[in-house]
C-alpha cells in the first residue's frame, strides 16, 4: 500500500508495529552478547544449568523444602512454630493418630475427628468417584451420538470445569442456605424449605452432587476423546457381525475405552482424596464433622484451632502422602499393563 | 441361493443426489464388479445393499424380499471393509468368533468353523495374535475369514485389497477368484481398478457419478463398450481418443475425417444407420489394436485385413521387455499411445506406417451420452499379452 494513501489508523498501526518489532530485536539482542560469553566460559554442558536453575531454586523452596519439614514436623511436639523450639518426640504424633480401642468405632479412638475424617473420605471417596466415572460415561456417551446441539452441550458441560472451586461452591451455597434459590422455588410452588446444608445425610448428598457437577466435564472429554478415537467401521463391522446393542457397548465400545476410564478413574480417586476447597467453602466441614474430610482435618488441626497442633498436622499429612502414593502407584500399573496387554 | 436385484435405487444427501436410479440383478453364485472412478458412488451402493446406509427411494430386493427396511444384522450378508475394521482388542480367533457368539452358536460349532476357515485362508497358526501383530495381507485374511464363517448369502468387499502392495494384490486377487469357486456364494466387490475388475468378475458393472453405465461381461465391455465414458474405463492403457467429422457412410462401415488439416481419415467397421455426412464423432482406437508391420522384434506382422494404414512419428518408447508402449503422433500432431507385444525397433523420431483393422476401430457421438456405434462384425483382435497390473 502506498504510505501517502494511508489511513491515519493504518499510519498509527504501522507505528506501533515497528516500534514492536525494534523492541523485540531489542530484547533479543541483550542477552546475546553474555549468553555467548557464558557459553564460551561454561560449555554446553553446565550452561543448561543455568537455564534449570531459576526453576530448580522455586521448585526447592516452595514444594521441596516444605516436604521436608514435614517430615521434621511430624516428628516433633509443642505449639510453638519456630523449628528450634520444637522439641523431638518420634513417633509419638503417629502414635496419638493410631490410638484406638476399636479402630471401627472412632469414638474410642484418641482423635476422634481424625478417625471421622478418615471414615468420611472413605464413603465420599467411593461414593463419588463411581457417581463420577458412571455420570461421565453416561454424558460421552450420549455426547458422541448425533444430536441436535451436540457442541453446545460439550461446551455447557466443560464449563464448570473452568471455574474456579470455590467460585463453584459460593454459587451452590446461594442456591442451598436456607434462604436461597432451590428454597425460594419450592416455597413459591408451595413445598417446605428443606435444610440442605445443615442436615448432615443432605450435606453429604450437596457434597458430592456439587463435586461430580464441577468435575464431570473434565472426565467426559477424557472420555469422548477414547471414544472418538474408536473407528466406525468396527462398529459397522460389529453391526454385520449382528451385535446387539448392548453387547456392542460391552464387548467393544467399554473394552476399547478402557485405557480412558483407568486414566478417569485414577484422576478422579485422587483428586476426591484431596478434596477441600469445594466442600470448605460449601459445608465448612459441617454441620459438625458431616462432611469432614481428612485434608479439612489437617488443615484444622494445623492452622484452624486455638492450639494449633503442626505436628499432629504434618503427621497426618504424612498419612494422606501415604495412601496418594500407593493410588498412583496403582494407576501407574494400570494404565501400563492395560498398554502392554 | 441368493438374488439381488436393485429397483430405481436412490440415495440423496442433502448436498445431492449420489446414486440415481440404479437397476441391477445378480444372479445366485455371481462374482460381481462394482467399478469406478473415485466419488462415483460404489461404496454408497455397497453398503446401501448391506444396509449400514439406508434407501432414499427404490428398492433392494433380496430373494424375492425387499429388505429396504430390514437393518443390516438381519440380511445375512458379510462385508470385507477396505480398512479390514478388525476388532483391534480380541484375538484373530475373537475376532471370528464374535459374529457366531452373536446368534448364541455353540462352542464347539465355533471352534469347527473356525478351524475350517482358518485353515481354508492359511491363517490358523496366527488364532492367537491381535491384529496389532499381523501383517497387511494377514489381516486382509482375516477380515475375509470373519465373512466365511458367518456363512452369508451374500459377500460384500469394499476395495479390499488398496491397502497392500501391488504382489500381494495379484496374489489375494487369485485367492478371492478361488474362494468363489470354493464357497459359489454371490459375492459383490468393489474397486476402482479395472484390473481387478477384469480379471476376477463374472459381470463388471461400471458407475459414473451415481448412474449405471454399462453391465456385462468382462470381455463384452471391453469389446463392445457401449459409450466413451466405458471405452475409455476399461482396458490399460487407455484407448486412444480422436476428434473427427463423418465423411462417408456405406455397408462397409463409417470413414470420418480427423480434425486437423493433414490428419488421415479412419475407417470403422460400425453401423452407420442414422449417422449424416458431415457429423462430428470420436473415434476411439485401443492401444494394442494398431500393428507395426515389419518391426520383426515385435513377432506381429500386418493385421489381418489391413483397413487403415497411418503414419506415426514416434517421440518417446517404453520398453519393458515382453511388452513395449510407443507414444506417437499422427501426421497433423494429435498424439497416439501404441502398445506392443516383445521389443520395438522402434526408435524415437522415426516416422513408422502402422495399420489399424477397421474392425477394431470405435467410434462415439459427440453429442450427450457419448453412445458408441454398434459393431458390424464379431471383434478380430483381442489382447494379445495378458493383462498385467502396471
Ligand atoms: N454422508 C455423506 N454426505 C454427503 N455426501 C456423501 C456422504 N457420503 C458420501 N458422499 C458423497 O457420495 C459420493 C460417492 O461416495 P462413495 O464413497 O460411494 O464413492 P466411491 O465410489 O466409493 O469412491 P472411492 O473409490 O473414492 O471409495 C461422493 O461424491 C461423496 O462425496
Ligand atoms: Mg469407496
Amino acid at each position: 500500500m502506498n504510505d501517502k494513501f494511508a489511513s491515519w489508523p493504518h499510519r498509527v498501526l504501522a507505528v506501533v508495529t515497528g516500534a514492536l518489532r525494534a523492541i523485540t530485536h531489542l530484547m533479543l539482542n541483550i542477552p546475546e552478547r553474555p549468553m555467548r560469553w557464558a557459553q564460551r566460559v561454561l560449555g554446553g554442558q553446565r550452561i543448561a544449568w543455568l537455564f534449570l536453575t531459576p526453576n530448580l531454586i522455586i521448585f526447592s523452596l516452595f514444594t521441596f523444602l516444605p516436604i521436608l519439614i514435614n517430615f521434621y514436623y511430624a516428628v516433633t511436639g509443642g505449639v510453638q512454630l519456630w523449628p528450634s523450639e520444637r522439641p523431638f518426640i518420634g513417633t509419638e504424633n503417629f502414635q496419638k493418630l493410631f490410638a484406638c480401642d476399636n479402630y471401627f468405632d472412632y469414638s474410642t479412638c484418641d482423635q476422634d475427628l481424625f478417625w471421622r475424617a478418615i471414615y468420611n473420605s472413605m464413603k465420599f471417596v467411593s461414593i463419588q468417584v463411581v457417581l463420577m466415572v458412571l455420570f461421565s460415561l453416561i454424558t460421552a456417551l450420549v455426547l458422541n451420538r448425533k444430536i441436535v446441539g451436540r457442541g453446545f452441550f460439550r461446551s455447557v458441560y466443560f464449563f464448570p470445569v473452568l471455574l474456579s472451586p470455590v467460585v463453584v461452591a459460593l454459587v451452590w451455597r446461594w442456591i442451598l442456605l436456607r434462604d436461597g434459590v432451590l428454597n425460594a422455588i419450592i416455597e413459591s410452588m408451595g413445598g417446605e424449605k428443606v435444610l440442605w446444608l445443615l442436615d448432615p445425610s443432605w450435606s453429604f448428598f450437596w457434597v458430592i452432587f456439587v463435586t461430580v457437577w464441577a468435575q464431570m466435564g473434565f472426565y467426559t472429554l477424557i472420555l469422548l476423546a477414547g471414544l472418538q478415537a474408536i473407528p466406525r467401521d468396527v462398529y459397522e463391522a460389529a453391526q454385520m457381525d449382528r451385535a446387539s446393542p448392548w453387547r456392542t457397548f460391552r464387548k467393544i465400545t467399554l473394552p476399547l475405552l478402557m485405557p480412558n476410564m483407568i486414566v478417569v478413574l485414577a484422576l478422579a480417586l485422587i483428586r476426591a482424596v484431596q478434596t477441600f476447597d469445594e466442600v470448605f467453602v460449601l459445608t465448612g466441614g459441617g454441620p459438625g464433622s458431616a462432611t469432614t474430610f481428612l485434608v479439612q482435618y489437617i488443615y484444622n488441626t494445623g492452622f484452624a484451632q486455638q492450639i494449633q497442633r503442626f505436628g499432629l498436622a504434618a503427621a497426618a499429612s504424612l498419612v494422606l502422602a501415604v495412601v496418594l502414593f500407593i493410588l498412583t502407584m496403582a494407576q501407574l500399573r494400570a494404565s501400563r499393563s492395560k498398554i502392554d496387554g | 441361493m441368493a438374488r439381488l436385484q436393485l429397483k430405481k435405487v436412490v440415495k440423496s444427501y442433502p448436498s445431492g443426489d449420489v446414486i440415481r436410479g440404479v437397476d441391477l440383478d445378480i444372479d445366485d453364485r455371481e462374482f460381481v464388479v462394482f467399478v469406478g472412478p473415485s466419488g462415483c458412488g460404489k461404496s454408497t451402493l455397497l453398503r446401501m445393499i448391506s444396509g449400514l446406509e439406508s434407501v432414499s427411494s427404490g428398492e433392494i430386493i433380496i430373494d424375492d424380499q425387499c429388505v429396504n427396511d430390514i437393518p443390516a444384522a438381519q440380511r445375512g450378508l458379510a462385508m470385507v471393509f477396505q480398512s479390514y475394521a478388525l476388532y483391534p482388542h480380541m484375538t484373530v480367533y475373537q475376532n471370528l468368533a464374535f459374529g457366531l457368539e452373536n446368534i448364541r452358536t455353540p462352542r464347539d460349532t465355533i471352534a469347527k468353523k473356525i478351524a475350517e476357515a482358518a485353515k481354508m485362508l492359511q491363517i490358523d497358526h496366527l488364532l492367537d495374535r491381535k491384529p496389532t501383530a499381523l501383517s497387511g495381507g494377514q489381516r486382509q485374511r482375516v477380515a475375509i475369514g470373519r465373512a466365511i464363517v458367518r456363512e452369508p448369502k451374500i459377500f460384500l468387499f469394499d476395495e479390499p485389497l488398496s491397502n497392500l502392495d501391488a504382489e500381494l494384490r495379484v496374489q489375494m486377487r487369485a485367492e478371492i477368484s478361488q474362494l468363489h469357486r470354493q464357497l459359489g456364494n454371490t459375492m459383490i466387490y468393489v474397486t476402482h481398478d479395472q484390473v481387478e475388475a477384469m480379471t476376477m468378475a463374472d459381470k463388471i458393472v461400471v458407475l459414473r457419478s451415481g448412474n449405471i453405465e454399462q453391465v456385462g461381461a468382462p470381455l463384452d465391455l471391453y469389446n463392445r463398450p457401449e459409450n466413451r465414458f466405458v471405452a475409455g474405463f476399461i482396458g490399460s492403457p487407455k484407448m486412444n481418443f480422436l476428434p473427427g467429422v463423418i465423411s462417408s457412410i456405406d455397408s462397409d462401415g463409417v470413414q470420418v475425417k480427423l480434425d486437423g488439416d493433414e490428419e488421415p481419415t479412419i475407417l470403422a467397421r460400425v453401423d452407420g444407420a442414422g449417422r449424416t455426412d458431415g457429423e462430428k464423432v470420436t473415434v476411439g482406437i485401443r492401444p494394442e489394436h494398431i500393428h507395426v508391420p515389419g518391426d520383426q522384434s515385435t513377432g506381429r506382422t500386418a493385421a489381418p485385413n489391413g483397413g487403415n494404414t497411418v503414419k506415426l512419428a514416434v517421440k518417446h518408447t517404453e520398453q519393458l521387455g515382453s511388452e513395449s508402449y510407443l507414444f506417437a503422433e499422427l501426421s497433423g500432431g494429435k498424439r497416439v499411445v501404441v502398445h506392443l507385444p516383445g521389443q520395438t525397433s522402434a526408435r524415437i523420431g522415426d516416422i513408422i506406417d502402422v495399420q489399424i483393422p477397421a474392425p477394431s476401430c470405435h467410434i462415439f457421438q459427440t453429442d450427450r451420452g457419448e453412445m458408441a456405434l454398434p459393431r458390424l462384425d464379431a471383434p478380430i483382435d483381442r489382447p494379445t499379452t495378458p493383462q498385467t497390473d502396471q
